[in-house]
């Protein structure tokens, strides 16, 4: 009795959040689908760089929701973009109010001065290799949230860096795997040294891509639960929300400003999470508690539904929970990627 | 922007094209379309290809009416049917319009036991488009003819009824000011064609708000001279699926024809892309569906081979149908017709 008093009164302190973000297509709308839209980034200024919608709130909500539950936090940037432009970047994060501890560029002109010139548009061994080195500094207990997009490998850099943290992946097989996507000699080495050096913990809680070319979700498959790839700011909040780490009142603020400066509409929003949700990255009770509190607040349509179509709805959402439960498809073994099929063929998430 | 219901499960090529269709229509425009059919497999679908969930919603419906099932029992046993789901979507309010390439005879059953129909409409007709020659500037390619089966017989009081619904349908969409309007009959004397084509002529050729240019026979059905063509809906199915059916017969005829000498071929190689501009604006999956008039709500009914391309265009045109406030005309010309 004794006992459970004194773990009552102390209680074990909530595992620090570490979230790591890209920064091109995932927080800026960086547009570089011709050569003169990227000649261009070096010279933009803070103020002409965009965010993606509801990216801020949803940085800064995060931060807020961690704080209000006592929980260490903290953000890091990872960028493939040169350090020359990190000035314009520092600015346009201090302008949107996202509060950061980290942030990393690549090193293109010292590359490119030491005549590395297949480095600069390498990604895969670059981003690994700085996870890894960021994650040997990093808390054994601590949850990781890893943000990317679909347009070059985040899928595949960050599911390997989640399962070489968790030690499914051993630096043997990693660097068969970097091999095969074509990684320079010089950081698939880096690589399988770091793989070696960090103690095994399984960190990495999730992964979210954020489909700003629309890439269709069934190519993700691959990469199992743990990556959930979503369409909006606003899917992401409704899936963090599961995770516990964002509140009601953090999921408010991405919905209510992507109505206010993204012209979203209540209906849009409703279509995200019922989308979010069909895809089996929220559950049905995540999702109730979601709508209830947004509708109250008339940031979501009212329920157009008859009393007896929402009960329909309901057990329908029952009986498919317990269909996924039963085969399994929410099963808490972790997923086993296979990288070995997944670099034998066109990496998913790429597009060709 | 409007909600447009779209039956998932209606048509040959359903649910794959449908899916597409939609999904095509989401990421091009911000029409808010509802998927209504078996969730699981339209979530499947929709996740396979390239689509913006933000103007997407799907509706579960266990039932499906087939192409081949008799309409009357498919209406009257299966309610959880797609397509009777999607309609129930309209008449609460909760969609705007109603799309789909499913079983004719089961939409407009479904149209008419759910939808209100347009005070003083007794009947709703099932209207089509067909490209034909143009007669004059700024006349629309695409004529319409209705009812083309929604029902079998008609008197004069709906064969007129037919004639304003068009007309105020034709106003709106092809945007004619006075739409030209024909009866389709055997012959262009006014006392031909029997006790009810002759009443309906003399009727409308006193009414004020119909631009009635007479009676039409068969081989001036793809002349210029009418924009809307009124016929009882046996005579209209028949004049439809005997265009279909010639179009098919053209092309086939034309491919045989090239196999056969080599001067045919280069000739129709040199013609080529005039050919495929022909095939272009003959393509029902162009122009996507035709609508069911006499419901206050807007019903566009696809083919039933409708390709992606083509429910993406009926989805396009019941949503321009809802914006022009297509049944408010029609109720108005209704209205001042009395």
């Amino acid at each position: 009795m004794a006992l459970r008093s004194r773990r009552r009164a102390d209680p074990a302190p909530p595992p620090p959040l570490i979230y790591r973000w890209d920064l091109d297509k995932t927080y800026l709308k960086s547009d570089f689908d011709s050569l003169r839209e990227l000649v261009k980034i070096p010279f933009e200024k803070a103020e002409d760089k965009i965010a993606a919608p509801g990216v801020t709130a949803l940085i800064r909500s995060l931060r807020e929701a961690a704080e209000r539950q006592g929980r260490d936090v903290y953000v890091q940037f990872i960028s493939a973009s040169p350090p020359q432009i990190g000035r314009a970047i520092r600015e346009k994060l201090e302008l949107d109010g996202v509060i950061y501890d980290d942030i990393i560029f690549k090193d293109q002109l010292n590359r490119l001065m030491r005549g590395k010139f297949r480095h600069l548009r390498e990604q895969v061994g670059y981003k690994l290799t700085e996870l890894l080195k960021a994650r040997s500094h990093g808390s054994t207990i601590a949850r990781e949230y890893l943000f990317g997009d679909d347009w070059e490998s985040d899928p595949l850099i960050y599911s390997l860096y989640a399962d070489v943290a968790a030690g499914r992946v051993g630096a043997a097989d990693l660097g068969e795997i970097l091999r095969a996507v074509h990684v320079d000699s010089p950081l698939v080495e880096e690589a399988c040294a770091l793989a070696e050096s960090v103690t095994s913990a399984d960190v990495v809680a999730r992964i979210f891509i954020n489909l700003e070319r629309r890439t269709p979700p069934a190519n993700f498959r691959s990469f199992g639960t743990r990556l959930a790839p979503t369409f909006n700011y606003f899917q992401t909040a409704a899936c963090l929300f599961q995770e516990g780490v964002l509140d009601l009142v953090g999921v408010r603020e991405v919905a209510a400003s992507l109505l206010r400066e993204s012209a979203y509409s209540p209906e849009r929003l409703a279509n995200s999470l019922a989308d979010v949700q069909r895809r089996g990255h929220i559950d049905p009770a995540s999702a109730v508690k979601l709508r209830d509190y947004l509708r109250a607040e008339q940031l979501l349509p009212l329920d157009g539904r008859s009393r007896a179509g929402r009960w329909r709805a309901l057990a329908r959402r029952i009986w498919a929970r317990l269909h996924d439960w039963w085969s399994g498809r929410l099963a808490t073994t972790p997923f086993l990627v296979d990288y070995r099929a997944l670099v034998s063929r066109d990496r998913p998430g790429e597009s060709s | 922007m409007p909600t447009i219901a779209v039956d998932a499960m209606g048509g040959d090529f359903a649910p794959d094209a449908i899916v597409q269709g939609v999904a095509a229509v989401s990421l091009s425009t911000e029409i808010q379309c509802i998927l209504v059919g078996n969730e699981n497999r339209l979530q499947k679908l929709l996740e396979g290809v390239t689509y913006n969930p933000e103007n997407i919603d799907i509706v579960n419906a266990t039932e499906v009416i087939g192409m081949a099932d008799d309409p009357k029992e498919a209406v009257r046993k299966r309610r959880d049917s797609s397509l009777l789901v999607a309609t129930r979507l309209v008449e609460s309010g909760r969609a705007a319009a109603l799309v789909t390439a499913g079983n004719t005879g089961a939409a407009v059953l479904a149209c008419a036991k759910h939808l209100p129909m347009i005070p003083g409409i007794r009947r709703v007709a099932l209207a089509s488009v067909y490209p034909r020659q143009v007669e004059y500037p700024g006349q629309d390619y695409l004529a319409l003819i209705l009812d083309v089966g929604a029902t079998i017989r008609s008197d004069a009081d709906e064969l007129i009824q037919f004639a304003v619904m068009g007309s105020a349908y034709a106003r709106r969409v092809s945007k004619v000011a006075a739409p030209r309007v024909g009866l389709l009959n055997m012959g262009r004397e006014d006392n031909k064609g029997g006790e009810a084509l002759v009443e309906a002529h003399r009727r409308l050729r006193s009414l004020q708000e119909v631009n009635f240019v007479g009676n039409l026979e068969g081989h001036e059905l793809l002349s210029g001279r009418a924009d809307v063509v009124v016929c009882e809906g046996l005579l209209g199915n028949v004049v439809l699926k005997l265009l279909e059916g010639l179009a098919e017969v053209v092309v086939e005829l034309t491919a045989a024809a090239a196999q056969r000498s080599f001067r045919w071929r280069a000739g129709l190689a040199m013609l080529s892309s005039g050919v495929g501009r022909l095939r272009e604006l003959t393509d029902y999956a162009s122009y996507g569906g035709a609508p069911i008039l006499g419901c206050q709500h807007v019903v566009i009914k696809a083919h039933g081979r409708s390709t992606a391309l083509a429910i993406g265009n009926a989805v396009k045109v019941a949503a321009k149908a809802v914006r022009d406030q297509v049944p408010q005309e029609i109720s108005a010309a209704v209205e001042k017709v009395g």
